[in-house]
């Protein structure tokens, strides 16, 4: 069994015409036992920067507050906010997932930390074939942030219900230059 | 003398034995109400190494019935082979093509007569029913099966078939206040394929499939069903 | 007398080269085939005719391509995973299946039946190996038809039952792989007998077989009672199936004059919204939840 498929979980981002949008499901299981309905899996780290870390749930909340804690002393350090570009450098260096952020900007990185600088959609998580898919066949150009939610929001839906260790319900960030919209999604529930 | 009789009665001595090999490629198949669709690629690969380009898993067994073979070609292609000997000897036995789910419970006997040495495949039978409805079949290697109305099997399989959830079955669609979905998708919105047959039931309209891109018909006679293929180059990558 | 004894030694050179033909052959098929048995597959011969590996251990060879439980990338995928219950109740019998089929992490299927109808009479479950359970309940169907044209009478739930129980224990070693309950009503009144693929069969009032087993009697145990009304007996069917996470429920009620289909309930709708069409009324533990901390505010407006 992979270390993935333990806690089960997914995330995606997508590109659209200045905007970006990244979706996780909300399952927490132990293998096929369904848990918890309600595991934050997508984390903001500044006002236009989230992290989606599907995978092991012990190392999601350690990575989370590995990050929070680098990011401060970054913030600290350059007195600046960390760029996108640079937080998935610092994500790979410390080695974990995928990131959606300004600059029409998604990424992602292999359990490792190899780094994947995507034009139109990053996948992870169990259900990373089916991303794939749906994602491949949904997914256009210059979609504006209404129309890049509802893709991300069926691919997502979609995927997960052919996964069994990902869904009960899936969260969307959708990321605009001035404003951020998160929105839960009702899934399907088995 | 005695020893080559001792010798003879030795049993065989072997180590390991496999007889699979994974030969890759996707199939899928759509049924509609009056119509069919049963597609796959022509590739046929083992590992990192192309075999052929052009080595088809899609075949006509009957005027309204199609059979998608996929996994190991080998077995894939013995299997297609003795199931249209025995739909040839049906024919002659009772003088007519043998209805779809004949054909289908047929398939799951066959795949299940080798339950103790499977074949390595994965079928999907596609085709139109006696009511003149489409119907899709989809098994296991061993033969359990069930009615389906799309499915994709393969090694895009899992790729394929959530998206033909959204786009076929219309899940997690809500439709408009007042509206349905369609119950049966037209023709014209059901797609194209590397190799892709369309059985149309008896009397049904051609949906448009006249102006496809390399269509040709397979059936003479225009009174019963019909069967069309539509052939496209694959991506030579 | 040589002939004789030629023919039936199991040694000598004759006897290695008829093995070798029977080998070579392909004996699938005898001649009448070419009449009208053409349609029925290994059943031409009227009994089941199987080919096996000519290998030392056939089973370990199954094993080693069909396994995934051992060996998760094994080539030839068996479907597995399924919740199946049946309980006897004054009302008849209630079958409740889930619908799932999954292969790893991918779901195969959601709308697999699981319930095969043996004759208006009898319903066998079907958990374990899809193939195996569809295959020997539809062969035992052929063979109640058989001892109904016979004995001029229905045969009973119990007979059914061992029928299938003595014909899967032949194959015992062999790797078939069931857990199935046969459901009916005969002379007895309602009647459950679990049988699967290691020869055990038992006659019981409630059963629940596959990966889900446990969820589903935990739920099954504290709302069974053998006077429950048919709409209790149909609820706690749902249940039951509920806590297993399907896709759908499908519920059968066998009764004395055969068994009936009650529904195909959607699992996602019966956990917002219930089996009814009052929403808020579901079985989700969240939307309880929900409902029980709205109702103080509720009584202080």
């Amino acid at each position: 069994m992979s270390i993935m498929e333990y806690n089960g979980g997914s995330v995606v981002a997508m590109v659209g015409k200045d905007c970006v949008a990244i979706a996780s499901d909300l399952r927490l299981g132990n293998q096929a036992l369904g848990i918890s309905s309600n595991f934050q899996k997508i984390f903001p780290v500044t006002d236009r920067i989230f992290l989606g870390l599907p995978g092991l749930a012990t190392d999601v909340t350690t990575l989370r507050e590995t990050f929070r804690f680098r990011v401060n002393m970054y913030t600290i350090k350059e007195e600046r906010e960390i760029e996108p570009e640079t937080f998935a450098h610092l994500v790979s260096s410390t080695l974990y997932e995928p990131t959606g952020g300004f600059r029409p900007f998604i990424a992602a990185t292999d359990l490792i930390g190899c780094l994947n600088f995507a034009k139109d959609f990053v996948v992870a998580g169990t259900a990373s074939t089916k991303l794939y898919g749906t994602a491949e066949g949904l997914w256009e150009p210059d979609l504006d942030p209404e129309q890049l939610f509802e893709t991300i929001s069926q691919t997502m839906l979609n995927a997960v219900d052919r996964d069994a260790y990902s869904g009960w319900g899936v969260v969307v960030h959708v990321i605009e230059k001035d404003k951020v919209t998160t929105r839960t999604l009702k899934g399907r529930m088995d | 003398m005695p020893d080559m009789v001792a010798l003879s009665r030795q049993q065989p001595q072997e180590r390991q034995f496999n007889p699979y090999s994974e030969n890759g490629g996707t199939i899928l198949a759509i049924s509609g109400a009056d119509f069919s669709v049963i597609a796959g690629d022509t590739r046929q690969s083992e590992g990192y190494s192309i075999q052929t380009r052009y080595a088809p898993k899609v075949f006509r067994l009957t005027d309204k019935a199609v059979l998608a073979v996929n996994g190991f070609a080998a077995d894939g292609n013995m299997f297609v082979k003795q199931v249209r000997q025995r739909l040839e000897w049906y024919r002659h036995a009772h003088a007519k093509d043998m209805p779809l789910r004949a054909i289908a419970r047929l398939i799951q006997t066959m795949l299940y007569a080798r339950r103790f040495f499977p074949y390595y495949v994965y079928n999907i039978l596609g085709g139109i029913e006696d009511d003149g409805s489409g119907a899709v079949y989809s098994f296991d290697p061993v033969g359990s099966y069930e009615r389906e109305s799309c499915r994709a099997a393969g090694a895009a399989q899992s790729l394929v078939q959530p998206f033909l959830d959204n786009q076929i079955y219309f899940k997690n669609q809500v439709p408009q206040p007042g509206m349905t979905h369609p119950k049966h998708l037209p023709l014209g919105t059901v797609g194209d394929g590397l190799e892709m047959f369309v059985v149309l039931a008896k009397g049904s309209p051609l949906y448009g499939l006249e102006n496809f891109d390399g269509v040709q018909e397979m059936t003479s006679t225009h009174e019963g069903e019909r069967i069309f293929v539509v052939r496209r180059n694959l991506k030579r990558d | 007398m040589n002939s004789l004894t030629n023919r039936f030694s199991t040694t000598g050179p004759l006897s290695e080269l008829k093995r070798a033909q029977a080998l070579v052959e392909n004996e699938e098929f005898s001649d009448s085939a070419w009449g009208s048995e053409a349609g029925f597959g290994s059943l031409a011969k009227g009994v089941p005719n199987f080919t096996v590996p000519s290998v030392p251990d056939p089973s370990a060879f199954l094993r080693l391509h069909t396994d995934d439980h051992a060996d998760p990338n094994c080539r030839i995928k068996i479907q597995h995973g399924t919740t199946t219950l049946a309980f006897r109740f004054q009302g008849g019998v209630i079958v409740a299946v889930d619908s799932r089929a999954t292969a790893g992490s991918y779901v195969a299927s959601g709308t697999v039946k699981k319930v095969i109808e043996i004759n208006p009479y009898l319903l066998g479950t079907m958990a374990g190996g899809a193939a195996d359970c569809q295959y020997w309940e539809t062969y035992l169907g052929i063979h109640c038809r058989l001892h109904e044209l016979r004995n001029h009478e229905r045969i009973s739930v119990s007979a059914a039952s061992k029928y299938l129980s003595n014909l899967v224990y032949s194959y015992k070693g062999m790797g078939l792989s069931m857990g199935t309950m046969i459901c009916g009503w005969d002379k007895t009144g309602p009647a459950v007998f679990y049988v699967d693929s290691d020869g055990t069969r038992l006659k019981g009032d409630l059963f629940s077989v596959g990966s889900g087993s446990t969820f589903a009697y935990g739920v099954l145990d504290q709302g069974y009672r053998w006077d429950l009304t048919d709409e209790e007996a149909q609820e706690l069917g749902r249940r039951s199936i509920y806590c297993c996470r399907t896709p759908r429920c499908l519920l059968w009620l066998t009764l004395e004059d055969g068994w009936k289909f009650i529904g195909n309930y959607d699992i996602s709708k019966l956990h917002y919204d219930g089996p009814g069409e009052t929403p808020g009324a579901g079985y989700g533990y969240d939307v309880r939840i929900e409902r029980s901390t709205a109702a103080p505010v509720a009584v202080q407006a």
